[in-house]
């Protein structure tokens, strides 16, 4: 294990705060763009563990994921907003729970 | 005891030539019947004529008897399919397929050529020669199979010849009916045999003849006694046993060469051939020997009681047909094989003289069938009468007729097969047999003709009502007539086996119909009877004149034949009901059988198939629904509810995973 300047378990602490933010972001808000941005914050919560871990363990693993998840990151955000554009431009606006045609 | 094995295998052209001969018949009389028109006729009796000559030429291999080991191999064995192990199809050529195989061809060419002359002006001329010579393969294919299977088929096959035969006139109403009627009585005969052949191959593991007989011993005395019923159904149902005969009268609404050639000659004799055939099974059950022999006396008593009840001339023959019948059943029942089968013999020729001498006045009377409309024909024509004549004096078993020996022989076999019961039941219905043969003689032949009284006169009641005692062969008549001599020939020619054919029997144990037959059936111990053959003969010679001098008495002196018109119309009017309605037959089998089946169908259709069935079908679908409107209210729509969902489930496994690891370090 390489000499780390802040302990370990900080920077759990500090991704699990980020996530469960995340967590109540997407639980909470009505606009998608927040809960977008919510996402985002979960994922990069996930981030911070990898590169932590990674960097306390000494193996690039983390590193590798990491990147991929930023890949995936940016795919689903572009999906999003363009589901987003499209509900705005036939509702003329945007609100998570209105967007409810599958309710059985 | 092996002597009822195959015959010797080999190839045997003549053999599958005259098996395949009338098939080629019916398919070109049936594909180009328009082309052919009037040829169709003369070209399918040519056929069976030629299959006849292969027959007289496959003689020789038929009878050839070569000795093998233990086994003497008796006849022709023409291997055709090889399937698995105990299950080939082959032609078995022995005496005793050979014997109804001249019959079919040869009683069966004399009336395809009377066909010619009686069909003349159908318009389905053709067709009906297409349907003639399909029934003649059908039956050659049931005496020459091999095995169980192939009998089935032929079996199946000549049912369906009989009826498109019976329902030829198939504009005529009574016709349809009577050939639905004498299908379906079939089918159940067929069954019967169907579920025999299961027994037999679950048992045996082979459907073939040889197979079989060899391995009776190993049979248990129930289950052989089973197989033989189910056999017997079979039999009974296609050789009109009581209680499946009622279709046989009904199955005269077909041409009269039908009934010559089918209703007559061969196919209700089916049934006696399969219990000659299966002759080693019936041997090794008295039960079941019992049974048919029973069934055979009362056949043959009711057919001759009824007989002397109906008017319709065919109708008389129908019921003498379906007595002799009886004979020959409790002949081969006892078993009294060679006497049952010399019986089908002989029969085959005086009953198909009867039938088209019968023809002859039908034709000449623009298709009057009612013997009380009839009279004073011997002037008219007298070659019917000579026909007639003979026929009814071989059926009636007048001493050197050809009746007279297969007959004795049937009536003393079972006295000598230990039955006094049945002798008794043969001897008085010969004596019936003579009464309404002479009856039918006497009443259309003699006194004066009444085909201008008035039918109620003469008690006929429903005279327009085309059905069960008036049925009319009417085909055109428009069209000009085939020379006579089609028609008589055929009868002249039938005339000298009627005669002759009994002399084969002469001799007794020395004759050359024993000797014919010495390797194919079983021998039984016979009992010595207290009665002697020649005493029998006297015996049943006093009961036949007995019933001649009633018949004489009633209907030919010259008192009765001034008083015919009244006389007739008292009989008609006064007749029991009993009689009239043929022993309730028909009405009891409609109450045991066709009630039973309404009432079992009705019970499906308003109850189980409504309420099981498609209760049970309507149940799934109503909880199939039931169960996607549950699942349905979970599916709000709402993908916070969702999320929420999912939150909660990684929770859950956070816990779990927390608690069984120890919690967090």
């Amino acid at each position: 294990m390489l000499p780390m300047s802040v302990p370990l378990l900080d920077y759990v602490a500090l991704s699990s705060v980020i996530f469960f933010i995340g967590v109540a972001g997407v639980l909470i808000r009505r606009n998608p763009l927040i809960v977008l941005m919510s996402i985002e914050l979960m994922f990069n919560a996930a981030n911070l563990l990898f590169m932590a871990f990674s960097r306390a363990w000494a193996h690039n693993a983390g590193h590798i994921f990491a990147f991929l998840v930023i890949t995936v990151a940016a795919a689903e955000a572009a999906i999003g907003l363009a589901i987003v554009v499209t509900v705005f431009r036939t509702a003329r606006h945007v609100d998570v729970d209105d967007v409810a045609l599958m309710k059985g | 005891m092996t002597h009822y094995q195959m015959g010797n295998p080999g190839s045997y052209p003549y053999l599958l030539a005259l098996w395949l001969l009338p098939l080629v018949g019916a398919i070109v009389a049936w594909a180009f019947g328009p082309q052919l028109k009037r040829l169709a006729g003369p070209l399918c009796s040519a056929l069976l004529g030629a299959s006849f000559v292969a027959t007289l030429l496959s003689w020789h291999d038929a009878t050839q008897s070569v000795a093998t080991g233990a086994a003497n191999l008796v006849g022709a064995h023409q291997a055709l399919v090889s399937w698995i192990p105990g299950f080939n199809f082959g032609l078995l050529l022995d005496p005793l397929s050979l014997l109804w195989t001249c019959i079919i061809t040869g009683v069966g060419f004399l009336i395809h050529v009377y066909s010619i002359g009686y069909m003349e002006g159908d318009n389905a001329f053709a067709r009906f020669f297409a349907y003639l010579n399909f029934f003649v393969f059908a039956m050659l294919t049931l005496v020459l199979s091999d095995n169980f299977v192939g009998l089935l088929v032929g079996w199946g096959l000549v049912g369906l010849a009989s009826y498109f035969l019976i329902g030829f006139w198939f504009y005529k109403p009574s016709a349809v009916a009577a050939a639905r009627k004498a299908f379906v009585i079939n089918v159940a005969g067929d069954v019967g045999i169907m579920f025999a052949i299961f027994m037999i191959v679950a048992s045996v593991h082979s459907i073939s003849y040889g197979d079989v007989f060899g391995s009776v011993g190993s049979l248990s005395t129930p289950w052989l006694l089973a197989i033989c019923i189910c056999l017997f159904i079979g039999a009974a149902a296609k050789s009109a046993q009581v209680p499946l005969h009622t279709w046989l009268p009904d199955a005269m609404e077909g041409p009269t060469p039908v009934s010559a050639l089918i209703h007559a000659a061969t196919m209700v004799t089916a049934g006696v051939y399969l219990v000659a055939r299966c002759a080693p099974l019936w041997s090794q059950s008295p039960d079941a020997q019992l049974l048919v022999g029973s069934i055979g006396g009362v056949t043959a008593l009711a057919g001759a009681i009824l007989g002397c009840v109906q008017w319709d001339i065919k109708r008389i023959l129908a019921y003498s047909t379906m007595s002799q019948i009886g004979y020959m059943i409790m002949g081969v029942g006892v078993g009294a094989y060679e006497g049952g089968v010399a019986h089908f013999f002989t029969h085959a020729f005086f009953k198909a003289q009867l039938f088209l001498g019968s023809g002859i006045i039908i034709h000449a009377l623009a298709n009057e069938q009612d013997v009380r409309r009839m009279g004073g024909l011997v002037k008219k024509l007298p070659f019917a009468f000579v026909a007639m004549l003979v026929g009814v004096l071989a059926i009636c078993g007048i001493p050197g007729f050809s009746g007279s020996f297969s007959k004795d022989a049937v009536i003393y076999g079972t006295l000598q097969h230990g039955h006094p019961v049945l002798y008794a039941v043969g001897i008085l219905t010969a004596g019936i047999t003579a009464y309404y043969m002479f009856r039918l003689l006497f009443v259309t032949f003699l006194g004066a003709y009444r085909g201008e009284v008035d039918p109620s006169d003469l008690g006929i009641r429903h005279p327009e009502l085309a059905g069960t005692h008036t049925a009319h062969d009417d085909h055109g008549h428009d069209a000009h007539h085939a020379p006579a001599w089609l028609m008589n020939v055929p009868v002249g020619i039938l005339i000298v086996p009627s005669i002759l054919a009994g002399w084969l029997l002469f001799g007794g144990e020395n004759s050359p119909w024993a000797h014919f037959f010495a390797q194919q059936f079983p021998q039984a111990t016979l009992a010595t009877p207290a009665v002697s053959e020649m005493t029998t003969t006297l015996i049943v010679l006093a009961c036949v004149a007995i019933g001649i001098a009633i018949a004489w008495r009633r209907y030919a002196t010259r008192d009765a034949q001034d008083t015919a018109v009244e006389r007739l119309r008292t009989e008609s009017v006064k007749m029991p009901a009993i009689l009239a309605n043929a022993f309730y037959f028909d009405a009891a089998l409609d109450l045991v059988f066709v009630r039973s089946s309404q009432l079992l169908g009705t019970l499906f259709g308003r109850l189980i198939d409504p309420q099981v069935i498609d209760g049970a079908v309507r149940e799934t679908a109503f909880s199939a629904q039931w169960l996607g409107t549950f699942v349905r209210s979970f599916q709000t729509g709402l993908v916070r509810a969702y999320a929420f969902i999912l939150v909660l489930g990684v929770a859950c496994f956070l816990v779990y995973y927390a608690v069984t690891a120890g919690g967090l370090h």
